[in-house]
């Protein structure tokens, strides 16, 4: 069960992205040659880029239910009072935050302490729940022009927990909802686009969004669903993937009990314009190829429907997601004939020409991390879940190669103060099996065991590896797999950390703060964590932000990227004051060797060129993937 | 001087019905205080801006302490309602008059000295009696038995009675303040809440620096001098101590009393000021559900404090026109 299933409603609306820039550059991280100008709103490296006074929010902005399916053709009651509601996050808490896992890996972005609320219009609420922490995935050029970061597009997945039901006597949608989340889970998906990054504008950080939200249950992963996975052939060009029949990766569900089909499309069409109407692909229909045995060969698929996908408002009111066949269930022919065959998406031209779009694997395999986001000290060991499934059924028996692989990850190419801070590097860092074996319901655990990278990035604290599940069978010479660049796992590996016993302000909490002070200039009016004196007036607070769980939106610091070692240092400083009553400020140092002269800095940094303003940001990121680096 | 209702406190009803009106008393004088406070840009009067932000802690401290109160008595206390919040200028709960009766109104306004003498001090006025001149509005107000705030806690503080006092201890909110459970703590309670603020004595020489009553703390300010003892004048105090300087350049040029209506839909100014009350209106639930069984969350509110901070600041610095910027309207938004 998953959002593809009724119960389900959909919604729209706008969500505010604000990340800090300061920290998109691995070069702002070293303390020691930090100049203000970094902090400043400003293209290139030099400077901080776009938002460079980001406080992470992330938040949904007006968003309305634009529909709600009881079943696969029965909307809910025109008077069911799910229509008139809206879709909010937390309003009684700090907002959620946004943020990325490392400045060289910022293409999985996390979604922390997220609250969801579906309220109705006068603020009482019907369901308050969690958002499971969830990484933004197929990540893609949806629309020319805007550039960069304006024209993608990204979708993320996940599962509301805790869920708190108010009363629902007057909702047989939402409370036929609540019958559906068996396990106390709900699934949700939402896709965003069309994402303003001129500051001049009121809707800067704003973009829009799409989502639904159905039933889930313990045994489904929570970050995909399980269903018929269509992979696309990568197009050429492009800042982040450009499918090569502009049609994105993308997953089906078949409700063999109803006989129907759910495809989702709502990260898959590309639009005309950023956060626009979707292009005009021809007729786009859903089919799948002759059966051998009625003669077949050259035939064009068997059609189960079209999509309406041009109608005005569909985007907002269907998420994207198309239900076939219309008016009718699928027969048990189609049935066998579905889970048999692989699936295509086909365009038909105005002259009649008709190609595949997109379509399943010639083999209909397909393997995935459910969580593929993980933050490491030495000696953690991360459990990846695994999933492997053969045309939507469970892979029983999958043999699961896992390789190392930083092709995607974004190293940094050039710096102004030094050798550029590697990824993935010492590889060894990293250990896991080469191969897993799926169990019966196709599921394989990965355990990653990781070490210590040590100072291997200098003033960057651990380092960033990428770990590749594939399936045995997709690796066949000549298989031509279109596997999705962006289905690996990532790992953040803390380095090591020197206990000084016991912590002090200018030993080792000191650089720990004044980086932080230096990434994220926004914090200044509450505390200049970069001023003792400040610190001291704030110790309350900050013992309070920093000892909350990881997933409390207030949890510092807000990039998470703290080790266990380092945080329990500053926390042990902060209440273990010394015979002053004030945090340990130990013996200040001899003053420091001088740095790199900032104009000298300025002097070898590279050329900026017009674009950087916009693509100053995951594009830019995008563009120094290893993948892409001519040998 | 402050003019509140008088109410009714001989049963445990009416009793509750006063505590409430407490609660929000003190926060009604939290937005002005707070939009002057944050008008005052970082780096220039800091020492100013450190006196104001003690007072508006004090008051925060005061409405909790309201609020343990009346859960103690086994009220609830409501604060996630849009008539929680005053209108400004001039909607508050109680009545504000000069010594010459006449009633004046409190604006939501950035920092100035004429600010601070015309309307902060005031509202924080030491509590003796006043003859108000015959025929005024305030004279009206005193024939109506409204009596001053002193007097309200005073009555409150005699009219409680021990058997009251049996609300469920787990409601009690601990965080910068006491615990009430029993008749004794919530007279001390109301001790510490006259002492600070409303109905001081007369005399600043009880308490120095932040021991000093409010009236006295923007006193200093009025005068640019700290309160210091003062052998050689009758009263025993002058303001004569360290300078207090103020710098007319570091105070932003925020509009007074806005409401959304003056920024247009769109706008820079009505999307930022938009959050604002959004970011406001979490703060008032999240701390009404800390009053009402979940001392806990409030973690989230003192958070959401910081939120709402940062935002003051951003909003106040988004230009109108040529000569103002935008500032908070201290809106309910409901979802």
């Amino acid at each position: 069960m998953s959002y593809l299933n009724p119960p389900r409603l959909h919604f729209a609306g706008k969500f505010q992205a604000s990340p800090s820039t300061v920290n998109n550059d691995p070069d702002h991280f070293n303390n020691a040659t930090f100049i203000p100008d970094y902090q400043k709103f400003g293209r290139g490296a030099s400077n901080g880029w776009w938002n460079p006074m980001g406080d992470a929010v992330w938040r949904l902005i007006g968003c309305k239910v634009t529909a709600a399916w009881l079943k696969y053709d029965a909307q809910a009651a025109d008077n069911d009072p799910i229509n008139t509601c809206l879709i909010g996050d937390s309003d009684r808490s700090p907002p959620a935050k946004m943020v990325d896992l490392d400045p060289e890996q910022q293409m999985v972005s996390e979604i922390w302490g997220l609250q969801i609320r579906i309220c109705l219009p006068d603020g009482t609420n019907l369901l308050r729940a969690r958002y499971d922490t969830a990484a933004f995935m197929d990540i893609w050029d949806r629309s020319a022009g805007g550039g960069g970061d304006a024209g993608g597009g990204a979708m993320y997945q996940s599962v509301l927990t805790d869920l708190e039901w108010g009363d629902l006597s007057g909702s047989p949608f939402l409370t036929a909802l609540k019958q559906s989340a068996k396990d106390g889970l709900l699934s949700i998906k939402f896709n965003v686009d069309g994402y303003k990054m001129d500051s001049t504008s009121p809707d800067f950080t704003r973009g829009r969004i799409v989502g639904t939200i159905g039933p889930s249950s313990a045994a489904e992963p929570r970050h995909f669903v399980l269903g018929r996975q269509f992979m696309a052939a990568a197009g050429p060009g492009g800042n982040f993937f450009a499918p090569a029949g502009r049609v994105n990766f993308c997953t089906a569900v078949v409700d063999v009990q109803a006989g129907k089909l759910v495809l989702d499309l709502g990260n898959a069409l590309p639009t005309n314009t950023p956060g626009g109407a979707i292009s005009d692909l021809g007729t786009l229909g859903l089919g799948y190829p002759v059966p051998p045995s009625t003669g077949g060969g050259g035939q064009a698929p068997v059609l189960l429907g079209v999509f309406n996908y041009s109608l005005p408002g569909w985007y907002e009111t269907t998420a994207g997601l198309v239900t076939l066949p219309a008016g009718r269930v699928l027969t048990q022919d189609e049935l066998t004939a579905i889970q048999q065959s692989v699936l295509a998406v086909t365009a038909t031209a105005a002259n009649g020409s008709t190609t595949v779009a997109i379509a399943e694997a010639p083999n209909g395999t397909y393997v995935r991390a459910d969580r593929y986001v993980f933050r490491l000290n030495p000696g953690d060991t991360a459990k990846v879940r695994l999933f492997a499934s053969q045309l939507g059924a469970p892979y029983a028996g999958a043999r699961i190669i896992c390789v190392r692989d930083p092709s995607q990850l974004q190293g940094q190419m050039f710096s102004a103060v030094g050798p550029p801070p590697p990824v993935a590097t010492p590889a060894d860092v990293v250990d896991f099996p080469a191969r897993v074996v799926a169990d019966q319901n196709g599921v394989a655990e990965l355990a990653i065991q990781v070490g210590d990278p040590k100072q291997v990035r200098n003033f960057i604290d651990g380092q960033v590896y990428g770990v590749r599940p594939i399936l045995e069978d997709d690796l066949a010479f000549g298989a031509g797999y279109n596997f999705n660049q962006w289905e690996f796992v990532s790992l953040l590996v803390w380095s090591s950390f020197a206990e000084e016993n016991p912590p002090t302000w200018y030993g080792s909490i000191q650089p720990i703060f004044q980086q932080y002070a230096n990434l994220y200039p926004v914090m200044k009016p509450i505390v200049d964590l970069a001023d003792y004196d400040s610190v001291c007036t704030n110790v309350r607070i900050l013992e309070l932000a920093f000892g909350l769980p990881i997933d409390d939106p207030n949890s510092m610091p807000v990039t998470r990227d703290l080790s266990d070692a380092k945080r329990a240092a500053i926390l042990r400083w902060l209440r273990e004051p010394g015979p002053d009553g004030k945090p340990r400020k130990g013996t200040a140092p001899p003053p420091a060797a001088a740095a790199v002269a900032p104009a000298a800095a300025r002097a070898i940094a590279p050329p900026v060129s017009e674009e950087e303003p916009i693509r100053g940001g995951k594009a830019l990121a995008a563009s120094r993937r290893l993948m892409l680096r001519k040998r | 001087m402050l003019l509140v209702r008088s109410m009714p406190l001989d049963s445990q009803e009416k009793m509750q019905r006063a505590l409430q009106y407490a609660i929000e008393l003190e926060h009604a004088t939290i937005p002005p205080y707070l939009t002057a406070f944050y008008s005052l840009q970082p780096g220039k009067n800091d020492a100013i801006a450190g006196l104001i932000r003690g007072i508006v802690f004090q008051e925060m401290q005061h409405m909790a302490r309201a609020a343990n109160i009346l859960n103690a008595i086994a009220g609830q206390p409501q604060i996630d309602k849009p008539e929680f919040i005053p209108h400004y200028p001039g909607g508050l709960p109680f009545h504000i008059g000069d010594r010459d009766g006449h009633h004046f109104d409190v604006p939501l306004q950035r920092f100035s000295i004429d600010l601070v003498q015309n309307v902060f001090m005031r509202i924080e006025e030491p509590d003796e009696p006043i003859n108000f001149p015959v025929g005024t509005h305030m004279a009206a107000l005193v024939a109506e038995q409204y009596r001053t705030i002193g007097d309200f806690y005073r009555a409150v503080r005699a009219a409680l009675k021990a058997e009251w006092f049996t609300g469920d201890h787990a409601r009690q909110v601990t965080s910068y303040v006491s615990a009430v459970y029993t008749l004794a703590d919530a007279q001390a309670a109301i001790d510490l809440i006259i002492e600070q603020g409303e109905g001081t004595t007369t005399s600043p020489l009880s308490g120095m620096g932040d021991q000093l009553a409010h009236y006295y703390r923007f006193a200093e300010i009025f005068h640019q001098r700290t309160l210091v003892p003062d052998n050689s004048v009758p009263e025993k105090y002058s303001y004569s101590g360290a300078p207090i300087p103020f710098d007319a350049t570091g105070v932003l040029p925020i509009v007074a009393n806005p409401t959304s209506k003056l920024y247009p839909a769109g706008s820079m100014a009505r999307v930022q000021s938009d959050i604002f009350n959004e970011i406001y209106s979490n703060l008032l639930r999240a701390l009404h559900i800390t009053f009402n069984g979940q001392p806990d969350h409030f973690d989230a509110a003192l958070g959401l404090m910081y939120d709402l901070k940062l935002q003051a600041i951003k909003l106040m610095n988004i230009p109108l026109d040529a000569s103002t910027n935008a500032a908070p309207c201290y809106e309910y938004a409901v979802a």
